[in-house]
């Protein structure tokens, strides 16, 4: 690919900046580098716990629908709502922040979900209480699954902004610059040459004006 | 061959000067000690970017129960793990030689200690950052 060489005034000051800025250029897509397979690591480390959730996540739904199914075959629909929308139960979630290579990301902490609701202890079995644990269990994966897909998304468009700004040094600004400082030294030659043939020339005029002095 | 010094190039590189500067603004200000954070109700602490950082209660309690009660307060989080571009290695830094501790024990294996820098290679760290979450950020040197 052909680099477009950017310019002013081919002087040597402006090649000594032409290399300063390609070693800050450098230095950067080194950092970026560096930035992106960290935010890399983490994106594939959170994509294996999600699938991870994910499935403990469909495995404890499975369990939790079986027991629900079995305590209403033993209790009746009708009781089993009743009995539901008498029991509450009070929990929250509390949602938090964490920095990771820059990327804030978010964090879900339940609270209240491990016990148990009252419940009307005649009218209910140990059937109902196995299928309310079993629904409270689900309740904790869905909250931890939410953190890693939120997660999961920050980090895809963070690792997309990286890598945009990574390629940009490494296929735009590094080669244009490196373009600009071969053809500012190439010039720099060319004009070392020319003046030395010129001064050859001198010379040889000089010599053949002492000559014919002479 | 076309010469020109349009102003896209000259934002481009003010914008890189940004990235520069802003790189490591989302370390804290003023890291806590461990026994402090498990007194505290929601424990966190302020970043140089005016964002907070909180940790999870159940990593401090990991943390806690590897080390002694007498050894809490010198341990300081979140733990830094420098990535630096001249070495392949990370780093973190230790003065008191407990994060070595503390990394051997999530690691499961003596780690390299060298003059109060603890050495990890990229793949232990996905086994720390996997478990230390929260308690540990990262810094990144030039």
């Amino acid at each position: 690919m052909t680099q477009k060489v950017q310019v002013t005034r081919p002087t040597k000051i402006e090649l000594a900046r032409l290399k300063r800025r390609m070693k800050l250029a450098t230095r950067i897509q080194k950092i970026v580098k560096d930035r992106l397979s960290i935010l890399i690591m983490e994106f594939l480390q959170t994509v294996r716990e999600c699938a991870l959730h994910k499935g403990k996540m469909l495995a404890d739904f499975k369990e939790a629908y079986k027991a629900l199914s079995m305590t209403t075959g033993y209790h009746g629909y009708a009781s089993l709502e009743k009995e539901l929308l008498a029991s509450e139960m009070a929990f929250r979630i509390t949602s938090y922040t964490r920095n990771v290579a820059g990327v804030r990301m978010p964090v879900f902490e339940t609270e209240g979900t491990d016990r148990s609701p009252a419940r009307n202890t005649p009218d209910t079995s140990a059937l109902t209480d196995n299928s309310a644990r079993l629904a409270r269990e689900c309740l904790k994966q869905v909250i931890q699954l939410a953190e890693l897909q939120n997660s999961l998304e920050l980090l895809g468009t963070e690792i997309n902004k990286v890598k945009r700004v990574n390629n940009a040094l490494e296929y735009i600004v590094i080669p244009g610059l490196d373009a600009t400082i071969k053809y500012l030294t190439m010039k720099f030659e060319e004009r070392d040459r020319e003046e030395v043939a010129r001064l050859k020339y001198v010379k040889l005029l000089i010599e053949q004006r002492e000559a014919y002095a002479y | 061959m076309p010469i020109n010094k349009g102003p896209p190039d000259r934002t481009f590189e003010d914008s890189l000067h940004g990235d520069l500067k802003t790189l490591n603004f989302y370390l804290p200000k003023k890291r806590k000690q461990l026994k402090k954070l498990l007194e505290e109700g929601r424990p966190h602490v302020m970043c140089s970017d005016g964002s907070t950082h909180y940790f999870r209660k159940k990593e401090l309690e990991y943390l806690a129960g590897i080390l002694n009660n007498n050894e809490h307060h010198l341990l300081l989080l979140p733990i830094i793990i420098e990535v630096g571009s001249e070495h392949d290695l990370l780093l973190v830094r230790s003065r008191t030689g407990i994060e070595a501790k503390i990394f051997s024990s999530v690691l499961g294996m003596p780690v390299t200690v060298k003059t109060d820098m603890i050495f990890i290679v990229k793949p232990q760290l996905a086994v720390v950052r996997k478990i230390l979450k929260t308690t540990t950020q990262y810094a990144f040197t030039i």
